[in-house]
């Protein structure tokens, strides 16, 4: 979102009042999607099964995939029309909106059918057997069904935060969590349509979020309004939304990526259940990731403006307040996986067997999270400081470039433990990595201070 | 009406529009805005000039690499007040600011743009021919500069504010549609091409 007026108090308020006063709504946000994982894994695991689970968790690399080219349009229109808005240029604000809204259509079209027709060999290659690909089909039909849809709404929410309304924005993913709770409880538990219930839930919630945004854009006293006219593509606008929208989409097909992967090999070296297992470690490991960037994303305009205006003093003082905030949050994390894994683990399944490596994977894979909290906000500092580059080494090192090879060399040797050793390795290093890139700049920031 | 006119020059690397703007600005007595802008929004908002600086209209990253600098790691959640989008909304209001004030000449930086709605804007590029800049690529440059590299030198920051340009206003940088006047310094000679804005200007802006 770029304001038109930097506000001043980003350079006078105290920095602990300013950091949970933005950390708030972000968190809120943060801790709505990743709940919806949570409710969405824990009715499948409940009210259907523990290899619905797993079925369910070889969906995530193509949901990963769709969720990367919504996030190219969304975050592409997103940062043009508040560019344009700053400028008071609301016609070609306008046309940016009606123009992601077609791009949403065609692309959620297009990879909806693409999957579709080719569903069955892709579900094979992100790791099912002839045990969850029925799950896996069952609940990717309906997801893909619904796929332009689950693209307008994501997009459309993007758009309303750059537009100034992220409370809106805020709603609409609070409201998408609460209706698809309450519709798999109804679809799963009462009328116990299986998998698919949960498919249905959610892209029920999404339609009727996406509507409840299209009453909210179609007010024509808004300075941006859905409108007649400005949903035929414009080469400009279109390269220029891809562009922006690029790099996000690549960070998220490279998430993918991983995802795939780490199914294989528990698929190798373990079995199905050990998939299913992952997606409750992982369900638990997205909390806290999320809440930790939840204090990123509030510390961003904070550091950037106090960096932007030379007051170094107050800039470290934000990095080192929301490293120790973040550092709590990892901590807490790492008590509960280590010290409660059952309970956690109960949220989503009885089943002994799932349990028992499920309790595995979770206490072996926190292993180094107190570490990992002060990794993560370095790595935004980063970008908050304008120096993007190190910050994507940081982030693509814990996600991508040292997990890779563990995820392919360490399970020759200790098998599916092997799988849940990489992580909290990679994480480690890239501990390393952040401490010794963030140590100079710490110096230097002292020396202007 | 607005109060204050202004006269905004987008031009071809070394195209003479600095000596032409320089000119049309004795002639009506008034200021010249080039860089100073980005000292202008420096001092608007407290931040430091190096930032206005790196986000100028010829240091903008290009290709793949700037794909990857400029927008990766962002998610349209949160702005850190140094993208290139915020820093070019601070200079344009440094922009609008400097025109409600005073009569004044903008080089470049999307000032057409930016005040698009001022219906006391004269809107002029200026070009020369290839020659005419190389030659004088290399005699600001000295010896060292040679005709391959003046030439290339040229393209690239052609290149590099027409993608500046293109970016931020949506309009094609150099098409002859979104100015008033286009002129060629080269044919016309400096002097020539200010007397033809001076007279533009003045009947046209009301001065």
């Amino acid at each position: 979102m770029s304001e038109l007026k930097t506000p001043q108090e980003l350079g006078t308020e105290k920095i602990g009042k300013l950091l949970i006063r933005y950390a708030v709504p972000a968190m809120i946000a943060m801790l709505a999607s990743s709940l919806y994982n949570i409710v969405d894994r824990a009715f499948i695991g409940h009210g259907v099964g523990s290899m619905a689970l797993s079925g369910l968790a070889v969906t995530f690399p193509l949901m990963n995939l769709s969720a990367a080219l919504g996030s190219m349009v969304g975050v592409g229109s997103g940062t043009m029309i508040s560019l344009k808005l700053g400028q008071k240029d609301h016609k070609s604000a306008q046309m940016l909106l009606g123009n992601s809204v077609t791009l949403n259509v065609l692309i959620g079209v297009l990879f909806g059918v693409f999957s579709l027709l080719f569903i069955n060999p892709i579900l094979r290659v992100f790791g099912a057997t002839d045990v969850t690909i029925g799950y896996a089909r069952e609940y990717m039909t309906i997801i893909l069904a619904g796929n332009a849809f689950t693209h307008l709404y994501l997009g459309i929410n993007c758009i309303l935060r750059s537009a100034g309304h992220p409370n809106k924005a805020m709603i609409a993913t609070i409201g998408t969590v609460l209706l698809n709770t309450f519709l798999d409880y109804l679809f799963i538990m009462v009328f116990h349509w299986g998998i698919k219930g949960a498919a249905i839930a959610t892209v029920i919630s999404q339609v009727l979020a996406f509507i409840w945004q299209c009453f909210q854009l179609s007010d024509k006293s808004e300075l941006i309004h859905l409108q007649r006219g400005t949903y035929r593509l414009r080469g400009d606008l279109v390269r220029n939304i891809i562009t922006i929208g690029l790099s996000p989409c690549l960070m998220n097909v490279a998430a993918c990526f991983v995802v795939l992967l780490i199914n294989r090999g528990l698929l190798k070296y373990g079995s199905d259940v050990a998939i299913g297992a992952y997606s409750i470690v992982n369900s638990i490991g997205f909390l806290i990731v999320m809440m930790v960037m939840g204090f990123n994303q509030a510390m961003q305009p904070i550091a950037g403006y106090n960096y932007g205006a030379r007051q170094f003093k107050r800039v470290l003082k934000v990095l080192y307040l929301t490293m120790f905030f973040g550092t709590i949050v990892t901590t807490l994390g790492f008590a509960i996986a280590e010290f409660l894994p059952g309970m956690c683990i109960r949220i989503f399944t009885d089943d002994p067997e799932l349990t028992g490596i499920a309790m595995v994977g979770m206490r072996l894979t926190f292993v180094v999270f107190p570490l990992v909290g002060s990794q993560m906000v370095t790595g935004n500092f980063f970008q908050s400081i304008g120096m993007p580059g190190k910050s994507i080494l940081m982030s693509l090192s814990r996600q991508l470039l040292l997990l890779i090879p563990f995820l392919l060399i360490l399970p020759r040797y200790y098998g599916i433990n092997g799988i849940w050793y990489s992580m909290p390795v990679s994480d480690f290093l890239s501990v390393i990595l952040g401490v010794s890139l963030l140590i100079p700049q710490v110096r230097k920031l002292k020396k202007q201070a | 009406m607005d109060k204050h006119y202004c006269i905004c020059i987008g031009r071809k690397f070394c195209s003479g529009g600095r000596n032409v703007a320089a000119i049309v600005a004795e002639k009506l007595g008034i200021k010249v805005y080039d860089r100073d802008l980005l000292k202008k929004a420096a001092q608007n908002t407290g931040f430091s000039e190096k930032f206005f600086d790196e986000a100028d209209e010829e240091k903008t990253r290009k290709g793949l690499r700037s794909l990857f600098m400029n927008h990766l790691g962002t998610n349209g959640l949160s702005n850190n007040y140094l993208s290139n989008e915020s820093i070019f909304n601070m200079q344009s209001e440094a922009i609008r600011k400097i025109h409600e004030t005073e009569d004044c000449v903008f080089i470049g930086r999307c000032a057409d743009y930016v005040l698009r709605d001022s219906d006391r804007l004269l809107n002029v590029f200026i070009a020369a021919d290839v020659d005419d800049r190389v030659a004088r690529v290399i005699r600001h440059a000295g010896e060292s500069m040679t005709q391959s590299k003046a030439l290339s030198l040229i393209e690239d920051i052609d290149r590099k504010r027409s993608s500046y340009y293109n970016y931020f206003t949506g309009r094609t940088w150099g098409d002859t549609a979104v100015y008033d006047i286009c002129l060629n310094s080269t044919t016309l000679g400096y002097d020539k091409c200010a007397d033809i804005i001076v007279s533009l200007a003045k009947e046209k802006l009301g001065i």
